[in-house]
């Protein structure tokens, strides 16, 4: 029971009070680009999500098992080879290059489907769905978890890791989808000219990052009332 | 027929106001929000994209001639996540503080858009002095952005200014300036005025033919 | 003969790729093995560096870590305190929970026996700024200082009128709540075992910072 209640608190943490978008500002590129019409937001936020499970997937299964400090398969290979068993093995510096290649390839995989099954959503997606790759959102995600595999004591889950992935997707859509419905009525609506674009866009964003905050401390909260420690 | 490519005097000035990274080509979003609660972390930040951009733009402009189209990003990201890398061990092992303050946003710089574009308009065509120049410039203007952000955030927010009082003890300091809607609407504001400046400009020139 | 071509390109450039990748490892091997040390002492340093402060009259380079096996179980790294004559002075107990906005990491030190706390230090909080990042100024601390370990600390809007009680931050009750409650979940965790460990050790201070295991664990 704890450790599902633990999970709830990670996904609602993800997706609304610090949701990525509005408190960690990561994703802001597309948040800005792709947020015109409704459809579209809400087809990028899937496509997102889709893409962060399978990178937090893959990033956690090579952190876990090669990348952090003292992980299983180096150690392994470093007894196997003779080394010295007192040196600390740690390939941590290789993170972030096989995080970027782990996303990069989570995209092209996406890609592959969604042309494969849902040929008029890759046509309306465009240049956007490969532009992906460079989403800050995703890249944050895997560090997330990379930071939760640091310590040997309190190591997190592959289920942990992907609730944290798709809470931090779904609240990436929640917010471009609401950023998209407002835009479309802000066209119809006279904005000066010099904040037109993205201008009025990131003082609606502040609003709506100031509204966000209205959330913080939701999980103390939970956990105050279901009686889970500290 | 060959094309004229920009000078580096040109690129280098470029990069400074008029296509700044920030307020004109609106790149590199990420960190101007999320660092500038303060000019020490912003700078630091200027810093290491810096450092990141003229390493990067240095080794892709030595290799462009081997440079295939199919790999080329490829070979762009290889570069920027390890110059990255470096940058992170060395602020991690020299401004320990700063560098845990400033947490997952300088591995963030891997997907700095300013980086892969600069990689792909200019080092990999041109060669390194003009790369080297234009990427001192994209920095500067990079720097400047922060800069402006960090400055009023800060001011406002702390009554401070790289950690030093500059505000009177009277103030009460915008706490929702160092918070994330204060960042957004500093950026908003500042995006306008920038726009503003740049139309008033350009009506002039157009006025003054 | 076109595609022969193509197949030599491809081979071209994923030489390119695999030379790149091959410098590109030697450097950040190199660069590991350079800072790695001074990291991981930079890090070893966040703490270390205040248990001067949490324990009055500590030496910092004669600190000790232990590991211990909490009230709940699972395995805590603490730090035993020791003074320049080689006495023990004092635990630092790392504890961490949830606060009002994040977690909240700090170090509680104790005085040997383990009755009183000598002082907080908060080592990581993202409270709001302005009123819950109070926490972290020495006026919040303090209020720490000289309580008894005996019973939990109680935080209270008045001023404390008992020895248990702490006075709440203006502002910021949840934030105080929470800082009082990591504090005395970790007396809670590690009080009984720690008490265990005094008891069956008699060993003198290490001459340079070691890690030590109990012989026996005092774990419930």
């Amino acid at each position: 029971m704890e450790t599902f209640t633990g999970l709830i608190l990670i996904f609602i943490g993800a997706a609304l009070i610090n949701n990525f978008v509005l408190h960690y500002f990561v994703g802001i590129c597309p948040f800005l680009g792709v947020s015109r019409r409704t459809s579209t937001a809400f087809g990028m936020g899937c496509a997102v999500t889709f893409v962060i499970s399978i990178a937090a997937l893959l990033s956690w299964t090579l952190t876990h098992f090669v990348l952090r400090p003292e992980a299983p398969l180096p150690r392994w290979v470093w007894e196997i080879a003779g080394g010295n068993p007192a040196t600390h093995v740690d390939l941590s510096v290789l993170s972030y290059i096989v995080y970027i290649f782990v996303i990069a390839s989570s995209v092209q995989f996406v890609e592959m489907y969604v042309r494969k099954f849902f040929p008029p959503l890759y046509k309306s997606f465009g240049v956007y769905l490969p532009l992906i790759t460079t989403n800050c959102a995703i890249l944050f995600a895997c560090l997330e978890i990379m930071k939760h595999l640091q310590d040997p004591t309190n190591l997190w889950g592959l289920h942990e890791a992907i609730t944290l992935a798709v809470g931090g997707g779904v609240g990436f859509t929640i917010a471009i989808s609401l950023m998209a419905g407002i835009r479309e009525d802000l066209d119809l609506c006279d904005v000066p000219g010099p904040l037109r674009g993205a201008g009025i866009a990131l003082i609606v964003a502040g609003i709506m990052a100031m509204a966000f905050m209205g959330f913080t401390g939701v999980d103390k909260g939970i956990q105050s009332a279901l009686g889970i420690g500290f | 027929m060959a094309q004229e490519q920009p000078t580096a005097l040109e690129r280098f000035v470029n990069g400074i106001l008029p296509e700044n990274p920030v307020y004109r080509q609106l790149l590199g979003m990420c960190p101007v929000l999320a660092v500038t609660n303060g000019m020490k972390p912003a700078m630091t930040m200027a810093g290491a994209t810096a450092f990141v951009l003229i390493s990067a733009n240095i080794i892709v402009s030595l290799i462009r001639h081997l440079l295939k189209p199919h790999l080329r990003i490829l070979v762009f990201t290889l570069t920027i996540a390890t110059f990255v890398t470096i940058a992170d061990r060395f602020l991690a092992a020299y401004v320990y503080e700063m560098s845990k303050q400033l947490g997952p946003y300088v591995p963030l710089i891997i997907v700095n858009c300013l980086i892969i574009s600069r990689c792909e308009i200019c080092s990999s065509k041109q060669g390194v002095g003009v790369a080297i120049a234009d990427g001192v410039g994209m920095a500067l203007g990079f720097a400047l952005a922060l800069a402006s952000i960090a400055t009023v955030r800060e001011i406002l927010g702390s009554g401070t200014w790289f950690g030093l009082r500059v505000m009177p003890g009277v103030w009460p300091n915008w706490g929702i300036m160092v918070l994330p809607p204060g960042a957004f609407l500093t950026l908003g504001l500042l995006l306008g005025i920038a726009e503003w400046v740049s139309r008033r400009r350009s009506e002039r020139a157009k006025s003054s033919q | 003969m076109g595609e022969r071509q193509e197949k030599r390109d491809y081979l071209a450039q994923a030489w390119l790729v695999i030379v790149l990748a091959l410098l590109y490892g030697g450097a950040l091997a190199t660069v590991q093995t350079a800072l790695s040390g001074r990291i991981a002492e930079n890090k070893r340093n966040e703490t270390y560096n205040v248990i001067p402060d949490l324990v009055p009259g500590a030496d910092k380079a004669r600190t000790a870590e232990v590991v211990v096996v909490g009230g709940n179980g699972k395995e805590v790294r603490v730090y035993r305190a020791f003074s320049p004559d080689g006495t023990p002075c004092g635990w630092v107990l790392p504890s961490s929970g949830q606060g009002f906005a994040d977690r909240i990491e700090l170090l509680v030190g104790l005085d040997a026996p383990c009755s009183v706390i000598t002082g907080v230090y908060i080592l990581d909080q993202k409270e709001t700024p302005g009123l819950g990042d109070y926490i972290t100024g020495e006026d919040f601390r303090d209020r720490f200082r000289a309580k008894p370990t005996a019973e939990p600390l109680v935080v209270v809007k008045t001023d404390p009128r008992t020895e248990t009680e702490i006075r709440v931050l203006t502002g910021a009750t949840i934030s105080s709540e929470s800082v009082s409650g990591i504090v005395n979940a970790a007396v809670r965790n590690l009080k009984g075992p720690l008490l265990g460990l005094i008891e069956s050790q008699v060993s003198p201070a290490p001459e340079t910072r070691g890690v030590e295991t109990p012989s026996s664990s005092g774990g419930s």
